[in-house]
């Protein structure tokens, strides 16, 4: 977290899909991890470039992707990275 | 898979075929099952929310049949339609995200979509119901589906919704980057684009699949062709595997194609298979990641101008909704109140249904009795059949109301936020917010309970779902409960303000609700043990529920729970109604009583005080009752109680108890009429007046050595068991309907018999300590 922190806030940052505050907006830069559950993922549309906006967060939090929301848990989460054009407070 | 039909033509032979204006029929088995030549087949396949059921419902309207694919856990839906004068069947395949199969279910799709299932014919098109608001996405399956070379037309649903969100879709432009496949905009629950859905897919069935270059990147295409080469080296004679199964092959990580494949060594398919993705790996198509990149790619593609969508997304009433249902607090607080209100509607709206519906049985029972000549036929019609006939239907209010509501709540979009709402309780036990209602309506009865089950996707959830419904108490237990906590539960307070019998009645909801918890744990770590699938679940868009979708599907389940569970129930019925009927009283006995009654009747009639005739009224009855009572005693089941006595006695029972327990299998309210025979009070138990005359009964009734039989650990004893066991045939046939085998409804009796054994010895034990 820190090191996020330290960073210049302007700049997309690379941030773990979970961390995403209510209402914002982001690419999805990495979906890591190759067994069925990311395929799953991935099937389900996160896959990299998609944008996604966080509307709830926690467990299970809710995003929307492609216009759709989704109710997914955290834990599943783990290997999505995204980039935030928002700053990132 | 040893004997599977030969496939649908590779590409070569399908760039061939497009030479040709209509290609000639393929010698499939699947057409040689087809009866009639004539008709044609299509394959409904399509994202979960898509509104898939709504078209194949407007599409073959009444004329649906469900069923189940051999020796898998899927619902076969089929249905029928005319177009022209051609009769077409319908296939509804389960929503799907994408056709890749990890297990048996999942195979089902896949095969019935190649043709190379043998119970149901090879589509001669598929149907793929695509959401309009959620194209790409849908695409990805899309994609999959021509790529197994049969004819397909796209219906797009949801076009209302999307033009509502200023989505604006070039239909044509869409055709034509899908290689010529049809899209017809549909509104079914309207009946909109119904006909022009038929003639495109009359169309589309003459003419040969689309042809669409593979999403795929060279080096994958280059790999999937040498496998395929590969395969038929190792193949010889037999029919080539589909190009699809074969992508499949190098996609699949969890190896359960491999094993499909037949003909083949498996470790040395598996050696081919894992070279094939490193050498993948190595040219930058990492294995499966490459096939979202590659289908996603293609439905980006395919999409670039052909819609646009208002750069700014808006914020929608939908969105304005979800910020309280959702919400943790007032979300909840909505939820409690929307379920609150749902039973409440069950309890008011079935309980005089109910009641209806036993007084029309009661009747019938009447007329058949005073039509009919005393005797065992006439016993059989109005104890056996007639009963069971009633056994069945009087769950049909609870079900109908129910299915009414939660069709409504699903229809609308909201149970998918309840799921939500309640995942992060569920999860705690290992199972999902999906399985939060099925347990809930099970409160009310496990049998629209278990059928709710079916909106839970992963199989181990709705299997420990089914498995643990019956525990909750539902209200069958509830007679039970008030009879036995009315007549030994002291009506005392403790501490002047909760009450001994309500703390009672709390504590048998209690009992079920933390076994139910038990076992799913358990269950979910043994039987059901494996990994869990991601949770991922959609919450689709709010909309008015139409009336004709949930209406359809009320009665659909109604109706399906009369068919699939009515024969089990009324089979059992007369099967328990043989075991009490037989073997007769010896004639002697029977005549005696006979003779009693004969006299007070005739003293009856003779006497013209009032008071007189009803005292006499009263006799007959007592002596009628003892008669039954005593047949009953002597009959089969009788006798049984009396055998499993040793095994009761630790319970705290007699053989009375026993057999009144046994000839409560079929439904555990009957036990208080049982209880009433048993006990020389006659079936006549309802009403307070009924009720008051069995407990003093009860009371009254002694052991041999003129010991009390009932003490407070002995009702307990009997609550408790009560509480947990199995006793419900109508459940566990909605169980072999659900699962489709004998062998789950079996576990379950047997489980639950344990279990309520352990827990009323346990609290006959436990009780007697406390008491002594």
């Amino acid at each position: 977290m820190s090191v996020i922190a330290a960073m210049p806030s302007t700049e997309a940052e690379l941030i773990p899909l979970t961390l995403l505050r209510p209402g914002q907006v982001a690419r999805v830069d990495q979906v890591l991890g190759g067994g069925a559950l990311v395929h799953r993922l991935r099937e389900m549309g996160l896959r990299r470039g998609a944008e996604v906006e966080m509307i709830r967060p926690g467990s299970p939090c809710i995003l929307r992707l492609d216009g759709h929301k989704l109710g997914v848990r955290s834990d599943e989460l783990s290997g999505v990275l995204v980039r935030s054009g928002v700053p990132v407070a | 898979m040893a004997a599977a039909p030969p496939a649908r033509p590779t590409d070569r032979v399908r760039l061939a075929a497009l030479l040709l204006p209509i290609p000639p029929p393929e010698p499939t088995l699947a057409m040689a099952i087809a009866a009639d030549p004539q008709t044609r087949t299509v394959a409904l396949i399509g994202n979960p929310n898509t509104g898939k059921s709504t078209v194949f419902g407007a599409l073959s309207g009444v004329q649906q049949r469900v069923g189940n694919y051999p020796g898998v856990t899927v619902e076969k839906k089929t249905g029928r339609m005319t177009i022209g004068d051609r009769r077409w069947t319908l296939i509804d395949l389960p929503g799907t995200y994408s056709l890749a199969p990890r297990s048996p279910d999942e195979m089902v799709a896949v095969d019935v979509l190649l043709g190379r299932r043998a119970d149901t014919p090879g589509p001669d098109a598929v149907l793929c119901v695509v959401d309009a608001t959620n194209l790409e996405r849908n695409l990805y399956l899309v994609s999959q589906v021509l790529e197994l070379g049969r004819p397909a037309v796209v219906a797009l649903t949801m076009t209302d919704l999307a033009e509502e969100r200023g989505v604006a879709i070039d239909l044509d432009r869409l055709r034509d980057r899908l290689g010529g496949v049809p899209v017809v905009p549909v509104q079914a629950h309207r009946r909109k684009g119904l006909d022009a859905l038929k003639a495109a897919l009359a169309e589309a069935a003459d003419r040969p699949p689309a042809v669409v270059e593979s999403p795929f990147p060279e080096p994958f295409r280059e790999e999937v062709a040498a496998l395929e080469a590969w395969l038929a080296e190792r193949r010889p004679g037999g029919p080539p595997l589909p190009r699809y199964l074969v992508e499949r092959l190098l996609l699949d990580l969890s190896g359960y194609l491999e094993g499909v494949v037949a003909q083949v060594d498996p470790a040395e398919l598996h050696d081919r298979v894992v070279s094939s993705r490193a050498r993948l790996a190595e040219a930058g198509c990492p294995v499966p990641a490459v096939e979202a990149m590659a289908r996603y790619g293609w439905a980006a593609g395919v999409l670039d101008g052909v819609v646009s969508r208002p750069d700014q997304p808006r914020m929608t009433t939908g969105d304005r909704v979800d910020r309280v249902l959702t919400h943790r607090v007032w979300g909840t607080v909505i939820f409690v109140a929307l379920m609150a209100m749902m039973f409440q509607a069950v309890f008011t709206w079935a309980g005089p249904a109910m009641d209806l519906i036993d007084a029309g049985v009661g009747w019938l029972a009447e007329a058949v009795e005073g039509a009919m000549a005393e005797g065992a036929l006439r016993s059989l019609v109005v104890d056996g059949v007639i009963a069971g006939v009633g056994g069945v239907i009087v769950f049909l209010p609870q079900i109908f109301i129910l299915f009414f509501f939660l069709g409504i709540l699903e229809d609308c979009g909201y149970l998918a936020r309840a799921a939500y709402l309640m995942d992060r309780l569920m999860t705690r036990l290992g199972l999902s917010g999906k399985s939060f209602i099925p347990l809930l309506s099970s409160f009310a009865c496990a049998i629209p309970g278990v059928m709710a089950t079916r909106v839970i996707e992963d199989r181990r959830d709705r299997m420990t779902t089914i498995l643990v419904a019956p525990l909750m108490s539902c209200s069958a237990r509830l007679p039970v409960y008030t009879l036995l906590i009315a007549a030994f539960i002291p009506p005392a307070a403790i501490g002047g303000v909760l009450s001994v019998q309500a703390a009672t009645m709390v504590g048998l909801y209690s009992v079920g609700v933390v076994a139910a918890a038990g076992v799913a744990w358990a269950l979910k770590r043994t039987v059901f043990r494996g990994p869990t699938p991601p949770f991922v679940m959609e919450l689709p868009a709010y909309k008015w529920p139409s009336p004709r979708v949930v209406i359809f599907r009320m009665l659909d389940r109604g109706w399906s729970f009369v068919r699939r569970a009515g024969t089990i129930i009324v089979a059992v019925s007369v099967v328990m109604w043989a075991l009490l009927y037989y073997p007769r009283l010896p004639e002697r006995e029977a005549d005696r009583y006979e003779q009693e009654v004969f006299a007070l009747e005739a003293a009856r009639e003779r006497a013209d005080d009032p008071d007189r005739v009803a005292e006499l009224q009263a006799r007959i009855a007592a002596i009628e009752a003892r008669a039954l009572g005593e047949q009953q005693r002597n009959s089969l089941l009788g006798r049984a109680g009396r055998m499993i006595e040793p095994a009761v006695r630790p319970l705290g029972w007699d053989w009375r108890i026993g057999a009144a327990a046994l000839a409560s299998f079929p439904a555990r309210e009957v036990v208080v009429a049982t209880l009433g025979v048993v006990f020389d009070i006659g079936t006549d138990v309802e009403g307070e007046e009924g009720a008051s005359r069995l407990q003093s009964a009860l009371r009254e009734a002694r052991w041999p050595d003129g010991r009390p039989l009932f003490s407070v650990p002995v009702a307990l004893s009997i609550m408790v068991f009560f509480a947990l066991c199995a006793q419900c045939v109508s459940t566990l046939a909605v169980i072999r309907r659900e699962t489709n085998s004998w062998a789950w409804p079996a576990f379950s009796f047997a489980y639950m018999t344990a279990l309520a054994y352990l827990g009323a010895l346990l609290a006959y034990q436990l009780g007697s300590l406390l008491a002594a």
